[in-house]
């Protein structure tokens, strides 16, 4: 029975949505049937957000318990940051517990779990500008992998400095000042080499996916269910 | 005679196909979609076709031979450095979910991890897989578990240690991603599935510890920072082979065949287009014909 639930019931599912989703993609279906099918892929698309839902009171129980492991193990070391990711956590919960209470015992407020003021504050002012930050960092990184990717080691990285220096130069103001041709010469590297590199890679991926599709319908690829027999 | 046996079933589904179109052009019906393309039907049931094939001829013994990849068969070297270097192999495999239009990357991912936790349970090396999203937390911990368990290594086994769920919001997940990264002194950094800004950040945190980093992403607008950056990459559909080379079983390795014939007909496509467009012609006029009745 278990095997029966852990394997094969999973795979017959996926090989039937497979399947239905290729037949609804390509095949003439009518608008009768169709409607049927809207109804169940939207009580599917339900039941996703309720087990996505679910799955994120699992991820929040991993977190608390990963961090009180940590604590526990390596002691003060770690032990601010572990605080004040489970002190968070716990607030979190407070306020939106509390923004779920005043939707019921104030409905005229307008008040739900998302615009509880506290929440909501710490979203605005805590969350919103680490997160830019973090966004930010970004600019820096590119700059430090652009520097050790175009040293000239070799003939092939010289011509990716090259192209890199014309891609730039078109971008800036100051390229279109020192050589008018930058502007063309960068949007033709983006319409023609560029667009032929992407192109293959686009293609080759759609490829992989439907021989990963093939492998699921067959049985064959079984790395999402965790156990391999 | 065994080859006669393999391509019994492509040419049953190739004439199947065929006799419907057939009856179907001849008595006027409504069979495929209006809005699709024909030739996107026939291509997608050559290639599946394709595949199987060579799935069967593997079954039936005969070798079928698979291209080199080189960022997988570096994932031992990857692993095996970390354990010398006392230090643990980190693996992310991005927080696009499976049930989005990732979740073949995403598989992907897994298929990689499933090999990644395999080796570190032969070498005996510690894991840490960072998560982004929360429904692969089990799944994670199963991979994780079944690697060292079948590598005869259940003591290495801890899922408080080895997952780690961070969060599901993008640069928040990158920032913790990026502290484990250091704060754990990773030896390897191997990041497999779907990314968006954050693969670069990744990749320079990595790069801080001065991991040894393997990447891939069927994402075409990140794979060059993972190319710069990363020691070997998985460049698009290879991650998808490499789901296929993890499992190390011969049928399933003979599927990337088909990938490979996809491949062929796309540049014969594309030479046949250019020489038909010199002609005057246009072939995309006739792939994109869709079936219309009535």
């Amino acid at each position: 029975m278990s095997l029966v639930l852990r394997k094969y019931v999973p795979q017959t599912i996926v090989s039937i949505i497979i399947v239905l989703t290729v037949v609804f993609y390509y095949f003439y279906v009518s608008k009768e049937i169709a409607g049927t099918f809207t109804t169940a892929d939207k009580a599917l698309s339900d039941w996703v957000v309720i087990i996505m839902s679910f799955a994120l009171i699992v991820g929040g129980i991993d977190i608390l318990r990963f961090h009180l492991a940590r604590i526990r193990r390596e002691g003060m070391g770690q032990a601010p940051f572990s605080t004040v990711t489970i002190a968070l956590l716990v607030l979190m919960v407070v306020f939106a517990l509390h923004g779920w209470y005043l939707s019921y015992a104030d409905p005229a407020a307008g008040i739900a779990i998302t615009t509880q003021p506290q929440f909501r504050w710490l979203y605005l002012n805590v969350y919103a500008p680490a997160d830019a930050a973090v966004y930010s960092i970004l600019v820096f990184y590119i700059a430090s992998a652009s520097y050790r990717a175009f040293r000239v080691r070799n003939p092939m990285a010289l011509l990716l400095l090259i192209t890199a220096l014309i891609v730039v130069f078109g971008n800036t103001t100051i390229g279109g000042l020192i050589w008018p041709g930058f502007l063309p010469l960068r949007d033709w590297i983006m319409t023609v080499p560029n667009t032929a590199a992407f192109r293959p890679i686009t293609i080759g991926a759609g490829l992989g996916v439907i021989i990963l599709g093939l492998r699921l319908l067959t049985w064959r690829e079984i790395s999402w269910m965790g156990r391999r027999e | 005679m065994k080859t006669a046996r393999g391509l019994l079933i492509p040419v049953v589904v190739i004439a199947l196909v065929a006799i419907l179109s057939g009856v179907g052009w001849a008595l006027r019906i409504q069979l495929y979609s209006p809005k699709t393309p024909f030739s996107a039907f026939l291509i997608l049931v050559g290639l599946l076709t394709a595949g199987y094939f060579f799935m069967t001829e593997a079954r039936a013994g005969k070798s079928v031979p698979v291209r080199r990849i080189p960022a997988f068969e570096a994932v031992e070297e990857a692993v095996a450095r970390s354990v010398e270097m006392g230090r643990p192999v980190h693996m992310t495999f991005g927080f696009g979910t499976i049930s989005s239009s990732m979740a073949p990357q995403f598989i992907a991912g897994l298929g990689v991890l499933s090999h990644v936790a395999r080796l570190c349970g032969k070498y005996g090396a510690k894991l840490v897989a960072t998560l982004g999203v929360p429904e692969a937390i089990a799944t994670t911990e199963e991979i994780i578990r079944e690697g060292y368990y079948s590598a005869g290594r259940p003591e290495l086994f801890d899922p408080t240690y080895n997952v780690r769920y961070l969060t599901d919001q993008q640069f928040a997940y990158a920032s913790a991603v990026q502290a484990t990264l250091i704060r754990e002194n990773v030896g390897a950094n191997i990041v497999v599935g779907p990314f968006w800004a954050e693969s670069l950040i990744f990749m320079e945190a990595g790069n801080m510890v001065n991991a040894f980093q393997i990447a891939g992403t069927a994402r075409e607008t990140q794979i060059p920072f993972f190319v710069l950056v990363a020691d070997y990459s998985f460049i698009g559909e290879e991650i998808f082979a490499a789901g296929a080379l993890a499992s190390g079983d011969k049928e399933t390795l003979a599927s990337i065949r088909g990938q490979d014939v996809g491949k062929l007909l796309t540049i014969v496509l594309v030479i046949l287009g250019v020489l038909t467009l010199l002609a005057g012609l246009k072939l995309v006029d006739a792939l994109n014909w869709a079936w219309k009745v009535g």
